[in-house]
């Protein structure tokens, strides 16, 4: 039970840790870019401003102070939940947020859950027909797929199934006026959805099927086919089991690349998301709302990381203090005679 | 009576006893080390090269040139590719256009790849408590969406041109390759040849290029050309979103940018040929790669 406390806090210690560390350098970042920062709060008024309305602009907003006092003010305005306003929105950053973070987890999310069940599915599929010609032809494809940039995936699908066939929708969340209805959510996600789980599943897919093609010459497997047990149930029952661990940590590494995936996509289909934001507050200079952006990000990285490494330790005992990673590497099932 | 025994009447037994043939393995003939060379990814990439190299051999007109009497004309056979939106020929811009996103992808590769290497060993050679932090930031970078992080800098930098896009992608883009040369570093930095080098005076600088450099590069190579293919994509990608190049100067990310109009009105030449040429060298620069990686681990498979 006190281990359980530790072992929690100290996960509270290094996210708070990391969120810090991650604050501090993006709004360096920000502050350090080129370009007046007075435009981010005031917009084009500044051009017609005059030069003492400016320096008591700056003085108000507490520009003329060294960076790291103005970061501190930042940082204790952020306790507060107040982020700043969104130059381009004229509001205020965090219920600009509010209002489509729900659509950006729906999509990120579905593909995430979906793109990793056809990536098990799709890896042990081939791992079972090693080097038959079908496994062949798979991983020859999925190579191809991996490479096609998403944003001309999302072209081609848009051309072909909305432009020439007029079945699904090429842009938005929803028909206009539609918001509740579940049916129009659904056709509109279809087409997003295919984009990202093509451009990301054979990633996954390979790494499984490889990580499978190892274990399944490891030696209990034999003794499992010695004992009598069918393929299907040494794959499921003992195989399988043995690489959750790895692919749980792959799936936690992924986050961010399906995240970035996810930002390209919406911005292609026009989706409102996060990502649509992000790329909308970029071309527009709104650092307020591109800090928030960045924060929200890495946190939720950090936090699947975590949450990553606690399911491990759960599924697969020796990976408990650290030592794990030793005897995962070693690749050695217990009892083997060395 | 006494029984004569011959040695095939024993059978030595014990756990560690090999029973099977190992097998010498021969050195391949050319003819199979040739077979293995993925040469059709290899002689289209260089055709594509060659083109973007030299499109004055195979057009004299310039890519910029509008015609503005032909506008979105289909392919035919006076434009085989036919024309964009501006009336421009679509077959003289691809040429054109993968020279700047070719020497993007090359220039940001060799960017990240420098910032790597020295990281990386700076990173392998320090004490225990400076690499420790040294790789907790890497860390802590990849976990951001590296999208994220070149929307972020090329906003600050303002107004992209081809090279402030390779400095973006490049210094986004070397983690990976860190982490491994740091791996390298840390496995060889104890040996005897570097001791000695470092006994002799050589320097920092003088060590990584003559001991570790030559000792890591083999595993790194296939990384840094797939990093040249995956900077190809992200040009692409930031110029179709609108952060990247402008149309003007053109690059096969540039000109797929005018697809979004060219979706409306199913201009489908303007959306498909720029995105086939790119995908074919993207996919032939990852064929590389994996020959690469291939052939610098080859281990004996158990079966």
């Amino acid at each position: 039970m006190v281990d359980k406390i530790i072992g929690i806090s100290k996960k509270v210690i290094q996210l708070i840790f990391v969120t810090f560390l991650l604050s501090i350098i993006v709004f360096y970042m920000a502050r350090l870019a080129p370009g007046d920062p007075l435009v981010s709060y005031f917009g084009e008024g500044v051009e017609r401003m005059g030069t003492a309305q400016k320096l008591e602009a700056i003085e108000k907003l507490g520009l003329n102070r060294p960076i790291y006092e103005q970061y501190f003010s930042w940082l204790s305005n952020a306790f507060h939940g107040k982020f700043g306003i969104s130059y381009k929105y004229k509001q205020d950053v965090l219920s600009v947020i509010k209002d489509v973070y729900i659509n950006t987890i729906i999509l990120g999310g579905l593909s995430f859950v979906l793109t990793f069940l056809f990536a098990l599915l799709l890896g042990i599929f081939c791992a079972e027909n090693e080097d038959k010609l079908i496994d062949k032809a798979i991983c020859k494809i999925g190579t191809i797929t991996t490479c096609v940039p998403a944003f001309w995936v999302s072209l081609l699908l848009i051309l072909i199934f909305s432009i020439n066939l007029g079945l699904l929708p090429s842009s938005g969340a929803y028909a206009i006026g539609q918001s509740k209805s579940i049916a129009s959510r659904i056709k509109h996600l279809i087409l997003p959805l295919t984009v990202l789980i093509l451009n990301h599943l054979w990633y996954y897919a390979y790494m499984i099927r490889n990580k499978m093609v190892e274990e399944m010459r490891q030696d209990y497997v034999l003794l499992c086919k010695v004992k009598g047990l069918d393929k299907k149930r040494i794959i499921y029952k003992h195989c399988l089991r043995n690489i959750m661990p790895s692919y749980i940590t792959i799936m936690a590494l992924s986050v961010p690349h399906i995240l970035g995936g996810t930002y390209v996509v919406e911005k292609v289909f026009s989706y409102p998301g996060l990502g649509t934001l992000c790329f909308e507050s970029a071309k527009y200079h709104d650092y307020n709302m591109l800090m928030v952006l960045c924060l929200i990000t890495g946190i939720l990285v950090v936090i699947a990381n975590m949450a990553a490494q606690a399911i491990n330790e759960r599924i697969d005992p020796r990976m408990k203090h650290d030592r794990g990673e030793k005897d995962w590497n070693n690749n050695t099932a217990p009892g083997t005679l060395k | 009576m006494e029984q004569q025994y011959s040695s095939r009447d024993f059978e030595i037994v014990g756990e560690n006893f090999i029973t099977e043939n190992i097998e010498v393995k021969k050195e391949k003939s050319f003819k199979e080390t040739f077979k293995e060379i993925p040469y059709i990814s290899v002689l289209v990439l260089l055709v594509i090269v060659l083109g973007c190299a030299f499109p004055e051999i195979i057009t004299k007109q310039e890519p910029a040139h509008m015609d503005l009497a032909n506008i979105n004309t289909a392919p035919n056979s006076m434009f085989i590719f036919g024309t964009d939106s501006l009336g421009r020929d679509i077959f003289i811009m691809i040429w054109y256009g993968g020279r700047v996103s070719l020497i993007i992808g090359v220039m940001a590769t060799a960017i990240s790849t420098t910032i790597a290497v020295i990281y990386g060993s700076i990173s392998g050679i320090a004490s225990e408590f400076i690499d420790d932090v040294m790789m907790r930031f890497t860390e802590i970078v990849l976990s951001i969406p590296s999208i994220l992080i070149i929307i972020f800098i090329q906003a600050m930098i303002g107004k992209p041109n081809p090279i402030s896009i390779s400095i973006v992608i490049g210094i986004t883009g070397w983690m990976n390759i860190s982490k491994i040369v740091r791996s390298e570093v840390r496995q060889i930095r104890n040996n005897n040849y570097i001791w000695a080098a470092r006994c002799a005076g050589g320097n920092f600088l003088y060590i990584l290029r003559r001991h570790l450099f030559p000792n890591f590069i083999s595993s790194i190579m296939f990384m840094v050309v797939t990093n040249v293919g995956t900077a190809i994509g992200i040009e692409s990608t930031l110029s179709f979103l609108g952060i990247g190049l402008p149309i003007e100067i053109i690059s096969w990310g540039s000109m797929l940018s005018l697809s979004e109009k060219a979706l409306l009105s199913n201009y489908w030449w303007i959306i498909i040929i720029p995105g086939i040429f790119l995908v074919t060298t993207l996919v032939c620069i990852t064929n590389i790669g994996n020959y690469i990686r291939k052939k610098n681990n080859q281990e004996f498979s158990n079966l």
